[in-house]
């Protein structure tokens, strides 16, 4: 230990948590998610996810050994977590060096820069992802919808193939559709099983909020995050869909689509980069939640939680400076 | 020197008069080239678009202005002693991904699309700014057709013209720009057929 | 300090980008290629070398009170010289520099030099400073053109090195903003053994 004294305020009580476990807990919680990937997109997503997760671990190390020259940290699972999330947010047909590219700036960039786990103020996965969505938006945003897709969904029709549920949405809208006349070619039911075309890691619903719960259950996170993100979003599109049902998609479209489980679940409540307080959570996941419907609603992507979670991810040390947990002890 | 305010006032009212001289003078100098700087801008467009062979007016100064949903198309008109040869058309189009951007169109005499020259755009690099490089898939599928025999959008809605790939905002706005070209030459007294 | 002194400092001394911090919007914005940024630098090294040379020559008749103004006004008519020129001689780098040509008045690094170092020395050391600070300047928009230019487009100057497109981030803003903090640390790493 390089210094002997740790100085912070009151309770020092000390958990048995230590970073490996929590960043194993997280990952034995992707799985399901990543078996709903592996079965849908084939061992393109195995691939895909193994060369993330490798190159993040070798980057982290060689950047730590030979820049950092600091003790080895790939031990503690995160360079492996950060692998894997990256990984569920690029889309299916995207080529083997833009991944390896990602995890680059994920860890090289996102992470390391900063001082490595811990002092990173926006969460690398995500870096990763938006880095390489604004480098390469046409291979970022061409999602090959798999033949079980095309045909459980599009039948004879193709005029979603390739398409997010998002993305064809907010351009039949554009185009002067109405709801009604979009609503035939979407299918929650297959959403929340997850066929449908979108980043592979963000597709089965009902996966991922297995993942939470089990989360939930090992208390590696609590509910207040992810579930102020969805409320905050069911509350704006609720309202958005109440006053023009033909012109904003319902609530249920918005929280089953695009990375909102993902994002909610597993990236927004990263705890390097989300406030320590409850009520910094919730103004957190508020703004989160707003921001992204903002996105998609108006904006120029047709999705937005990356982006949000961004934003967000900046506001962090204003909430931790402001908005403070209760003292230990003291009752208001 | 001292900070009086007769000091003050006196050496900023020099200070001023000096400087707004010089740039005046600059002003009178430049002022030539800059005309010159601008209309070359224009004739050169013209001159990419407008089919080739003789042309014996000047489509800048025989320009007619037609209005169409509240913005503003210039129809450039290229004659010689037979009529009309062909129209150049400085379009534009407020549905761009981002904002306006402006097309400069070339008709020949059967109203064929000769060439497109993009003239101002703010879209996005890499994307749907390659609108506006040589021979993009938007300019191929227009170059050579008469919009009148086109189904005018893009093939993933039923149409004949190759969208930027990932750039369907672009592509839409870029055929809507062409499409307002056409428009405005067939508005005219003349028809667009002469 | 001399002579050569006075003229190199600013090149990796005092180097006003990497080191001074100076005038970091235009070095941001244009520089997404690397002809781009070469005009920019060479029109404000122009605009900063006139300015000290004519603000050394007047600082003894402006009262203190109103020395800003003063030199704002100088360092305005020059950029506005500058303007008009680039329009009527070269419209091209006028069409794609056109809005932060007028900026340069609020350049840091102008108005910095005109109150630092011209309004206390004589002409021929300001013109030297002048000259030192934007050619410092100058490579500092060239080298963060070209890494931008280098990794966005796949060019150098223009002249294409790769087939297609680069990582197109770097070209856009964000890139701007990663790639001179890396350049930042690789320069003061690099320097620090001449300090």
């Amino acid at each position: 230990m390089s210094n002997k004294f740790i100085v912070s305020p009151s309770p020092h009580v000390f958990g048995k948590d230590t970073t490996s476990k929590l960043m194993r807990d997280v990952l034995i919680a992707l799985l399901p998610a990543f078996v709903v990937t592996v079965v849908i997109y084939g061992m393109q997503a195995l691939v895909l996810t193994g060369v993330a997760v490798v190159s993040c671990v070798l980057f982290e190390y060689l950047i730590q050994k030979f820049l950092l020259k600091g003790s080895n940290t790939i031990n503690d699972y995160s360079a492996i977590l950060t692998g894997v999330l990256l990984a569920f947010n690029l889309p299916i047909g995207i080529p083997i060096w833009m991944v390896v590219l990602g995890s680059l700036v994920s860890i090289g960039i996102a992470k390391m820069s900063f001082g490595g786990l811990g002092r990173n103020p926006f969460n690398p996965a995500l870096v990763g992802r938006v880095f390489l969505l604004l480098s390469f938006p046409v291979q970022m945003t061409m999602f090959d919808a798999p033949d079980m897709v095309r045909d459980a969904l599009y039948g004879a029709t193709d005029a979603m193939s390739g398409a997010t549920p998002l993305a064809y949405v907010k351009d039949a809208l554009k185009n002067g559709c109405s709801v009604s006349e979009i609503m035939p070619n979407i299918s929650y039911q297959n959403m929340l099983l997850g066929i449908k075309s979108g980043s592979f890691g963000e597709i089965g619903a009902l996966a991922l909020i297995l993942g939470f719960v089990y989360l939930l259950v090992r208390k590696v996170i609590t509910w207040h995050i992810p579930l102020f993100i969805v409320g905050s979003m069911t509350l704006f599109t609720g309202a958005l869909w109440f006053f023009n049902p033909e012109q904003y998609m319902d609530p249920i479209f918005h929280i089953l689509t695009g990375g909102v489980l993902l994002g909610a679940i597993f990236m927004a409540t990263d705890y390097v980069t989300s406030p320590m307080s409850k009520r910094g959570m919730m103004i957190y996941g508020v703004g989160i939640g707003v921001i992204t419907i903002l996105i998609r609603v108006w904006g120029a992507y047709p999705e937005g939680i990356s982006f949000a979670i961004l934003i967000m991810n900046a506001v962090v040390p204003i909430l931790n400076k402001y908005v403070k947990p209760a003292r230990f002890g003291v009752s208001k | 020197m001292k900070s009086s305010l007769k000091n003050m006032v006196l050496t900023l009212l020099i200070i001023t008069l000096v400087s707004s001289t010089a740039v005046g003078l600059v002003y009178l100098i430049t002022e030539g080239p800059i005309a010159e700087a601008k209309g070359n801008k224009t004739t050169g467009a013209l001159s990419k678009v407008l089919p080739e062979g003789d042309i014996t007016n000047d489509p800048t100064a025989d320009k007619q202005i037609v209005s169409l949903d509240d913005m503003e198309i210039i129809v450039y008109p290229a004659r010689n002693a037979d009529g009309v040869v062909g129209y150049a058309v400085e379009s534009s189009t407020k549905k761009g991904f981002s904002g306006t951007f402006k097309l400069m169109v070339g008709f020949n005499s059967d109203m064929e699309i000769v060439n497109i020259e993009v003239l101002q755009h703010a879209e996005t690099p890499g994307l749907g700014s390659k609108m506006g490089d040589p021979d993009n898939v938007l300019l191929v599928s227009f170059k050579g057709k008469s919009p009148a025999n086109m189904k005018l959008s893009v093939k993933k809605d039923g149409g004949d013209v190759d969208a930027i790939t990932a750039s369907t905002i672009t592509s839409v706005a870029y055929i809507d720009a062409v499409k307002r070209a056409y428009d405005a030459v067939l508005s005219l007294n003349d028809g667009g057929l002469k | 300090m001399g002579k050569l002194q006075t003229l190199t400092k600013g090149i990796i001394k005092e180097n006003p980008s990497f080191v001074l911090l100076l005038g970091m919007c235009p070095m941001l914005g244009t520089t997404s290629s690397a002809i781009n940024g070469l005009s920019m630098g060479i029109a404000t090294l122009f605009v900063l070398t006139l300015s000290n040379i004519a603000i050394s020559l007047i600082k003894d008749f402006i009262p203190a009170k109103v020395r800003i103004p003063s030199f704002i006004v100088v360092i305005a008519s020059f950029v506005t010289v500058v303007q008009l020129c680039m329009e009527a001689f070269v419209p091209e780098l006028y069409a794609t520099l056109g809005v932060f040509i007028p900026l340069i008045v609020v350049n840091c690094i102008i108005l910095g030099r005109a109150e630092a170092f011209a309004s206390k020395n004589n002409v021929v050391d300001s013109a030297l400073d002048g000259i030192g600070m934007g050619l410092g300047f100058t490579m500092a928009l060239v080298l963060l053109g070209t890494v931008r230019e280098a990794l966005g487009a796949g060019s150098f100057f223009g002249y294409k090195f790769i087939e297609g497109d680069g990582i197109l981030l770097f070209v856009l803003a964000p890139g701007a903003f990663i790639a001179l903090g890396y350049l930042l640390v690789i320069f003061n790493k690099l320097t620090a053994k001449f300090k």
